[in-house]
């Protein structure tokens, strides 16, 4: 599903972010990518996405170099990729069901198919309740739920998450982990970038560490460190 | 993907309501480009007009003294009647020219109060046999050395003047109008940057989740397009008005004889709306689409 080819990326003026990375992941995987802050975490992540593109090396998302495609082709990679931020990232102003209706409406999705998809994903991530509460209205975990909503309602291949749970408490976080690990046995690969301990040596996935811009563990079922 | 007329309009309406007070600006100063650069149009079209029913019948004006004798008026009358070159002519007498007088400056009552019938000139208003500008200057200057004329006032000084005044008032309307299309085009421009740089959210979720440039720029470039067009609709009003209540004020028979024949015709007034239109939209669009590109880059 994901394969790097000695990539390389680095930005102006400052340290290598990713240096000559090479690795796949598989349909259906769930990864761990571990590491202090500034080890190129987001980068890996931001490269997945086509938001950043290597100086040297290839990308390869379901089999197309991504780092050739044409920008106006960018949009419809981003299709297939679900994206989920640390800060959630929701409107304000739209309620729980037009934050997840507006990842399908700005794709252009036919308006029946977004009145039958919606409902559908939040019952899936729990929030049936609260699909006209607005965002102020939820607590962190469920504001978390809402943004994973709207990035799996699409139904991409990839989901990547870069420290979903980084503003939640330990126990809202088992509880979306739980959300992620249900959406991974749907047979979406999930690549999540994280600094929790307790998760990753709970999971026991794969666990990628990044230290300085190099990979220097990719461990099966692994651990935090 | 097409995007949605719906979704559209939805977001174009939210925009400019979010950013109401720089639209109703960025709105005003398209309409006032416009109807200053329509405003040159319609002028130039009444000037047109006005010097074409000149050519069409040159005439010259001899104007009298008041206190010209009989027989000085007796000689400019036998003058004109013995000029084989002369078709015909018409006599405005003291009378005839007092009542002229109070309806022109009917607005200023104070100043009909200190004049009276006896100071005004009479005038011999002739039409020549050939209208050819430089036999109508021939024919006038006979007449200004005769005794008792205060005057000859030819049509080509008329035509003369009205041309150097619509030169004049023309480049004024067209640099104003110009000037003010480069601060609308600015204006709509910021406009533009102001709303993405408000929903800088949107935006980011919109390109995460796939969605389209011209998905993105749309609701934008639709934005400034609105503003134009709303402009435009306002400026429409604005040379009606032109062209009711000033040209045709000078189009009426008893008005100022330097502005009769200002006009402008109906299919004129709508080439000059259907124009402003179209630099609205050029307007609009040349402002939004360089906001879009220069903000929304992929």
């Amino acid at each position: 599903m994901i394969k790097l080819e000695n990539v390389t990326k680095a930005y102006k003026g400052e340290s290598v972010a990713l240096r000559d990375a090479n690795l796949e992941i598989g349909k259906g995987e769930f990864v761990f990518l571990v590491g202090p802050s500034g080890s190129g975490k987001s980068t890996f992540i931001r490269l997945l996405n086509r938001e950043e593109v290597p100086e040297q090396g290839k990308i390869y998302v379901a089999g197309k170099d991504i780092g050739s495609l044409s920008s106006w082709k960018v949009p419809y990679l981003r299709r297939n990729i679900g994206y989920i931020f640390q800060d959630f990232k929701l409107l304000p102003n739209k309620t729980v069901a037009e934050n997840v209706a507006f990842a399908l409406e700005v794709i252009g999705k036919p308006r029946q198919v977004v009145r039958k998809q919606v409902p559908a994903i939040l019952e899936l991530v729990g929030l049936s309740q609260k699909v006209n509460s607005f965002p102020s209205e939820l607590s962190g975990g469920e504001q978390q739920r809402v943004s994973i909503a709207r990035a799996f309602v699409n139904r991409p291949l990839i989901l990547l998450a870069d420290e979903p749970t980084g503003n939640l408490d330990p126990q809202t976080s088992v509880g979306i982990m739980r959300l992620l690990d249900r959406i991974n046995r749907t047979g979406t690969t999930v690549v999540m970038a994280t600094h929790d301990r307790g998760i990753v040596d709970t999971m026991r996935r794969r666990v990628i560490e990044l230290d300085n811009g190099s990979i220097v563990r990719d461990q099966a079922r692994g651990v935090y460190e | 993907m097409a995007i949605s007329p719906v979704y559209a309009l939805r977001e174009t309406g939210q925009n400019l309501w979010r950013n109401f007070l720089l639209s109703m600006a960025t709105i005003i100063t398209i309409a006032v480009s416009l109807w200053l650069f329509g405003g040159f149009f319609l002028f130039n079209y009444a000037v047109d007009n006005a010097t074409a029913r000149w050519e069409g019948g040159i005439e010259f004006v001899v104007w009298m003294n008041p206190d010209a004798t009989e027989e000085q008026n007796a000689g400019v009358l036998d003058a004109i009647n013995n000029s084989p070159a002369i078709r015909e002519y018409q006599f405005v007498d003291q009378a005839a020219a007092f009542e002229e007088f109070k309806e022109i400056f009917a607005d200023t009552p104070e100043l009909i109060e200190v004049v009276s019938p006896e100071v005004m000139p009479p005038s011999y208003r002739i039409v020549p046999v050939d209208p050819d500008a430089d036999v109508v200057e021939e024919m006038a200057s006979q007449f200004d050395d005769r005794p008792g004329v205060r005057t000859v006032v030819s049509a080509n000084d008329t035509i003369r003047d009205i041309q150097s005044l619509a030169d004049e008032v023309g480049r004024v309307f067209l640099v104003g109008s110009l000037v003010l299309l480069a601060a609308a085009t600015l204006l709509i421009l910021t406009n533009i940057v102001s709303a993405i740089r408000n929903r800088g959210r949107e935006i980011e979720i919109m390109k995460v989740v796939g969605a389209t440039n011209w998905f993105i720029r749309i609701p934008f470039m639709l934005e400034g397009i609105v503003q134009a067009v709303f402009g435009a609709i306002v400026a429409w009003g604005g040379l009606w008005i032109i062209d009711r209540r000033v040209i045709g004020r000078f189009s009426q028979p008893d008005s100022l004889e330097l502005m009769a024949g200002f006009r402008v015709d109906s299919s004129e007034l709508v080439f000059t709306g259907g124009l402003v239109l179209v630099i609205a939209l050029i307007v609009s669009v040349v402002g939004s689409s360089v906001a879009v590109t220069r903000y929304l880059d992929a």
